[in-house]
């Protein structure tokens, strides 16, 4: 079983919003230098279940990482081959810097083409920059293979795999033959940590450096199909409300009613 | 009077003196590559790990861990062997404590002494962020350039190494008869950058030889591999080597210079011809110039010799007691002997020595001096060794390197 897992770079999303800021000009988020960068988490949940599949299935699984990203992506890709990754993709090209998620599925896509047979591909539920979502279940849709969202579980069984999806009020069990692509929530549960043996391994691990010549994009799949319009940081109205009462029991139950009015409480 | 002011910095959430600060070049990635800490930052006789200088002919290789490791030994042996880390571990081992110093410190000091040029300064340490991004463009330094750098000063530093002598590996692989080299290879490899041929030599209009991308190697004499203070080394001052200084596994060759210490040793080729080591014929040798038909190889260095203080720059001095001191080693052994001269050169006294006097580290010496009247003086310091051999042994070479000299300090007294 050949897996591509899709990868993407983004500032560390623990880091405090304060310390970023937009140019609402050029419509681009400004981080300060240095800001750190990480594998999106959602994508490390993806790595992470290319590696229990591995688990459960045995060495005959190879996992190739791709990701879409200027050089420092290249950074995403070695956690992941340090993770145990076998290879990896980095598909680079200053025609692809400001990929929107169209062009971005349509240079993935290509690439999971050029790699030949690829029984499956696993992605983050969204990326956790601009968390739109989209771009895993458009590669599905442009390599025309079925696809499955939200999943917190993923084993293999005869022909195809066999997913636990997350649903707002349960789960959902589904089964699809491959080849096919399947995006992973977080719910899938705690992710492994790089040894140093395997980091160390993962320097020596092959790193292909694709550019849009060579997926052989064109130039229609290159055209943006979404115009940002504004991009800016939403004012927060903080208010503070002192809720008393002669006693604490009384405080207490004036505090859950206010809640309840306010739908915080169900 | 320019006091040497203690500077100070913030230790383990403590107001304390301040640490010796490495100079380094890094790469793309911001790894080290290169490094030197000033010598007179310094104290005691073991340099801090993270102070010890760096230099790499090549690329430095990606990390190896140790499981992923093992050490070849073929050739002219009985028995051809694959050690691991673990198997050299179980082996009878050996400290050592030894000073490093690549072949070309002090290499200025040649062209103040031959040519008259300005004296190089020890608080001097190269811009190696700058060479690092010269390198990763391409750029070749002009003669002009090279003419006006004041070389290396600092590419010397003490350690304790602990390992396995060479010769017990050696032995257990059996030597056939006619055996005369240990050729060393290490698994670090690159094509090696002209730019250091041309600093060592102070020029660039000379052709060096490109040999392509190499792995670094040394050939060994058997003589000085079956020193059983030769080591293969897994450690460094108590801890695992670091990978910038070789790790898992490198040659340490007590008393001669660090490119025999080769790092990230990976295989050991015993052979009965000397091999045809670039790092050994072509760069690292003596001669008198690039067509010198004669061009031996570096081996032992010679009677070294610093003076720590006063340097040029302490000066003016007030009048009163001062404690001269320096360091000095040898590439044969011990020290016997160190003098000094306050008066150029004149009379010579000799200084106390300090105890441990190791076989291959450099020993603290220290000679008080009681100066009353002003004036100019000229203080000279020298060294003999456990063999007789006084400073200088160098002499003047191309590629400048051992320089063992005799530098005077030049101080005013007021």
């Amino acid at each position: 079983m050949h897996i591509a897992v899709l990868i993407k770079q983004v500032p560390n999303p623990d880091a405090l919003a304060a310390v970023m800021s937009v140019d609402e000009a050029s419509l681009k988020v400004v981080l300060p230098p240095g800001h750190p960068q990480v594998v999106s988490p959602f994508d490390e949940q993806a790595l992470e279940a290319a590696l229990r599949l591995r688990d459960q299935v045995g060495a005959a699984v190879k996992i190739t990482a791709v990701t879409l990203g200027p050089d420092s992506a290249r950074t995403a890709l070695k956690q992941a081959l340090s993770l145990g990754a076998d290879d990896a993709v980095h598909i680079h090209d200053a025609a692809l810097l400001d990929a929107d998620s169209h062009v971005s599925a349509h240079a993935l896509a290509a690439a999971i083409r050029k790699l030949g047979t690829i029984d499956l591909v696993l992605a983050g539920r969204q990326a956790a920059d601009f968390d739109a979502g989209v771009v895993g279940l458009g590669v599905a849709e442009i390599l025309g293979v079925p696809s499955v969202s939200f999943a917190c579980g993923i084993e293999a069984v005869d022909g195809g795999v066999q997913v636990e999806r997350v649903l707002q009020d349960g789960f959902e069990t589904v089964q699809v033959p491959l080849p096919a692509l399947v995006t992973i929530s977080n719910e899938l549960g705690e992710v492994r940590k790089p040894n140093l043996r395997e980091t160390m391994r993962a320097a020596r691990k092959p790193v292909a450096a694709w550019g849009a010549a060579e997926l052989g994009l064109e130039a229609s799949q290159l055209q943006p199909r979404s115009r940002r319009t504004r991009l800016f940081i939403p004012q927060k109205n903080t208010q503070c409300e002192f809720i008393t009462g002669a006693t604490a029991f009384e405080a207490g139950e004036r505090l859950a009613q206010r809640l309840h009015d306010a739908r915080v409480l169900g | 009077m320019p006091k040497r002011e203690i500077e100070g910095d913030w230790v383990m959430g403590w107001p304390d003196r301040k640490r010796p600060e490495i100079a380094a070049g890094k790469d793309a990635d911001g790894r080290v590559i290169s490094g030197r800490t000033q010598i007179l930052e310094q104290e005691g006789l073991i340099t801090p790990t993270n102070n010890y200088y760096i230099v790499t002919q090549l690329d430095i290789p990606e990390p190896v861990h140790p499981d992923d490791w093992s050490l070849t030994i073929t050739g002219e042996v009985e028995r051809p062997l694959t050690l691991t880390i673990e198997d050299l571990r179980k082996l009878p081992g050996r400290s050592v404590r030894a000073v490093t110093e690549c072949a070309g410190n002090d290499e200025g000091f040649f062209d103040y002494e031959k040519r008259g040029v300005s004296k190089p300064s020890r608080r001097y340490v190269p811009d190696f962020k700058r060479r690092a991004a010269l390198k990763a463009q391409g750029v070749m330094p002009t003669n002009d350039e090279l003419a006006g750098e004041m070389g290396n000063t600092c590419a010397m530093s003490g350690g304790e190494f602990t390992g396995v002598p060479l010769a017990e590996v050696l032995r257990r692989a059996g030597l056939k008869p006619g055996a005369q080299w240990i050729w060393m290879k290490g698994f670090d490899n690159g094509r090696p950058d002209p730019t250091m041929q041309y600093r060592s030599m102070g020029r660039s209009d000379v052709k060096v030889e490109d040999p392509g991308v190499i792995n670094y190697d040394k050939g060994l004499p058997l003589d000085k591999a079956l020193d059983p203070d030769t080591l293969l080394a897994w450690a460094q001052n108590g801890e695992w080597l670091m990978h910038v200084h070789g790790a898992p596994l490198r040659c340490i060759v007590p008393g001669w210079s660090g490119n025999w210490w080769v790092k990230w040793l990976s295989h050991i080729e015993v052979t009965r011809e000397m091999p045809p080591c670039y790092h050994q014929t072509k760069y690292f040798v003596y001669g008198k110039s690039p067509d010198d038909p004669n061009k031996p190889m570096l081996t032992a260095m010679g009677v070294r010799n610093i003076i720590t203080y006063p340097l040029d720059e302490d000066s003016p001095l007030e009048r009163g007691s001062h404690a001269i001191r320096g360091l000095a080693w040898s590439g044969m052994g011990g020290i016997a002997k160190v003098e000094v001269s306050v008066d150029g050169g004149a009379t010579w006294n000799e200084a106390h020595i300090e105890e441990p006097r190791e076989r291959w580290l450099w020993v603290r010496w220290s000679y008080l001096w009681q100066v009353d009247a002003p004036g100019a003086y000229r203080i000279l310091a020298r060294a003999t060794d456990v063999k007789g051999r006084l400073q200088p042994q160098t002499p003047w070479n191309y590629q400048r390197k051992h320089f063992d000299g005799i530098v005077p300090s030049d101080v005013v007294v007021e």
